[in-house]
């Protein structure tokens, strides 16, 4: 079911590929709905666009079918299966209630991939450090670096309770570590595995996801330990693509559009070094 | 729901229209504060708009409202960016050269916190090449200058007489519909030396979390656009063309299809902008032009009307 204001007839990804632009709004087939957790779910669907270009910490905007709802959510890619792309989201509104009702057969409307992706290029042994809804750009993460001989991940994941992407993200990262908010939070993680991470075959490189006092928390344990540091922001966004100027965010260089600066900025840009 | 069209295909326009002189190739263009060269070029060629309308551009760079900005109403959006933009001078050295590069027609919205700050914007803006300045007296978001020279006839006509000694340049005013009477605004801005009055700007609205039953916003009120508000433009397009038989007229507000850019033309507009629905599908600006194109195809009164710089009232 497609917005009663936007109904392409026509393929947008081929048609703006001719046309040697950037593919926009389309709609695409739902292939699965799964509940992760209790109001957690994993949203896969086809788009062999979004599928062949998404690189981790990039997200895809998806827009509601109800036309009173015009914005579209911004969510995180979680994995890819060829054409497949996962999001994981948490319902938190009316919005986000309607895509937990989406089922294999029925259509979405999506935009992607936006935002610039984590910088995974080093040889190095990712820290994936996820908060929340934080996980699906870990997960991620994960997956790709699973292809990789030069780089190996290590994911620490905090739960408000259950271990909803737990099994995920052990199909592909070498040590999973993890905690729920009754036994701590993902520093007291960080303390735990400090020493084998300090002391592994590959130098450590954070990535990270997650509510903002977290993102300031991992910032702050990564640059007392001089360990390189990528954060994905979490923020409320109107367009997702850089022309209405909503979602901002205070960096060394100015306020900045976290959908197209980032959503990935290093502390050093955020000036929390200072 | 009429023939969908292709906006990534070539297209040659068949109606145009004239605004204070302008030739447009098409009569929809894009809205201020929706439109910015680098995030939409991706997606459209610029150059094929009726013309495009930049974010405000101040004196000085300004970092506009702390967040959250926005949030959504029913069929609409609620706004609190507050204007935030690099500044006049960047904007002279990167946006407007991309845009004059790729050939668009050009409307440089010019925002300030007083007189002197709208005075400097338009003397710097006097010798370049953007084709049309809009004089933003309409923004609900800044607490000086802004909507709050757009609500007083006479400090709107001192600021419009005086910007107008200083370009040669058509300048649009853009008004609030947060007014009891618009005509006397739209009067005061015409007398003051307006080639030209787009319309509408957002409405103040506000939204509140029930969980906190604080305001969403930051800046706790912000401004309302999206199809909720295109009764509200359309409106205030009739009010102001029966009593202004001459001045051209852009409406904006709400619209989101061909149709509903017909009903601003049937208002009495010479052009539309196309404005929140870019926000949540980025092609709209380029699908309501051929839609509009198309169906004024089956209008050829209303065409010839606009193609020769009239209005249908």
């Amino acid at each position: 079911m497609a917005n009663a204001t936007f109904i392409p007839t026509f393929d947008v990804t081929a048609e703006a590929s001719r046309a040697g632009r950037f593919p926009g709004r389309r709609t695409v087939p739902v292939v699965d709905n799964r509940r992760l957790s209790d109001g957690i779910y994993r949203l896969t669907f086809r788009d062999s666009y979004i599928a062949g270009h998404a690189k981790p910490a990039q997200f895809v905007d998806v827009y509601s079918a109800d036309p009173t709802r015009l914005m579209p959510r911004p969510f995180g890619v979680s994995e890819v299966e060829g054409d497949d792309v996962s999001l994981i989201f948490a319902v938190v509104g009316k919005g986000t209630e309607e895509f937990s009702h989406l089922a294999a057969g029925d259509t979405v409307d999506v935009m992607g991939p936006l935002g610039k992706g984590f910088d995974m290029k080093a040889p190095a042994n990712y820290v994936l450090v996820a908060g929340g809804l934080g996980v699906p750009p870990l997960l991620y993460a994960a997956q790709k670096l699973a292809l990789r001989d030069d780089a190996t991940a290590t994911a620490a994941f905090g739960y408000r309770d259950e271990r909803f992407a737990d099994d995920l993200v052990a199909k592909y990262a070498e040590r999973v570590e993890s905690i729920t908010n009754a036994q701590g939070n993902v520093v007291d993680l960080l303390n735990s595995i400090e020493d084998s991470l300090i002391h592994g075959d590959l130098p450590p490189v954070i990535l990270s996801c997650g509510p903002m006092p977290m993102m300031r928390a991992v910032a702050s344990w990564a640059l007392a330990r001089g360990i390189p540091c990528q954060l994905s922001l979490e923020a409320r966004m109107g367009c997702g693509y850089g022309t209405c100027y909503v979602c901002v965010v205070d960096t060394a260089a100015g306020r900045q559009k976290v959908c197209v600066a980032g959503p990935v900025f290093t502390p050093e840009q955020l000036g929390w070094d200072k | 729901m009429n023939k969908q069209v292709n906006v990534y295909e070539p297209h040659e326009w068949k109606h145009s229209t004239i605004v204070a002189g302008v030739e447009w190739k098409n009569p929809v263009g894009t809205a201020s504060g929706t439109f910015q060269y680098d995030a939409c070029h991706w997606f459209y060629d610029v150059s094929q708009m009726g013309a495009v309308t930049t974010k405000g551009v101040s004196p000085v760079p300004w970092e506009g409202n702390p967040g959250p900005r926005t949030t959504e109403s029913p069929s609409g959006t609620v706004n609190s960016v507050g204007l935030q933009n690099p500044g006049v001078d960047h904007y002279l050295v990167d946006e407007l050269p991309k845009l004059k590069k790729e050939g668009a027609t050009v409307i440089t919205n010019v925002a300030g916190h007083c007189d002197d700050d709208y005075a400097e914007v338009v003397a710097k803006l006097a010798d370049c090449p953007a084709d049309m300045l809009e004089i933003n007296v309409s923004c609900p978001n800044v607490t000086h200058g802004g909507m709050s020279v757009g609500t007083d006839p006479v400090a709107l006509n001192r600021l419009i007489t005086r910007l107008r000694h200083i370009t040669s340049k058509p300048l649009i005013v853009k008004l609030t519909p947060n007014v009891t009477d618009i005509v006397s605004i739209a009067k005061a801005a015409v007398d003051g030396g307006a080639d030209a009055l787009s319309m509408i700007n957002t409405l103040v609205g506000m939204r509140i979390d029930i969980r906190t039953g604080e305001p969403i916003l930051a800046n706790r009120t912000g401004g309302v656009s999206g199809p909720a508000v295109l009764p509200v433009g359309l409106s205030f397009v009739w009010r102001v063309r029966q009593a202004l038989p001459d001045i051209p007229i852009i409406g904006i507000g709400g619209i989101d299809s061909g149709e509903k850019a017909l009903e601003y033309l049937y208002a009495g507009a010479n052009a539309v902008e196309v404005g929140a629905a870019a926000l949540y599908e980025p092609t709209a600006p380029m699908r309501v032009a051929r839609e509009l194109d198309d169906l004024l195809d089956s209008r050829p009164q209303l065409a010839a009307k606009l193609a020769a710089g009239q209005t249908w009232r």
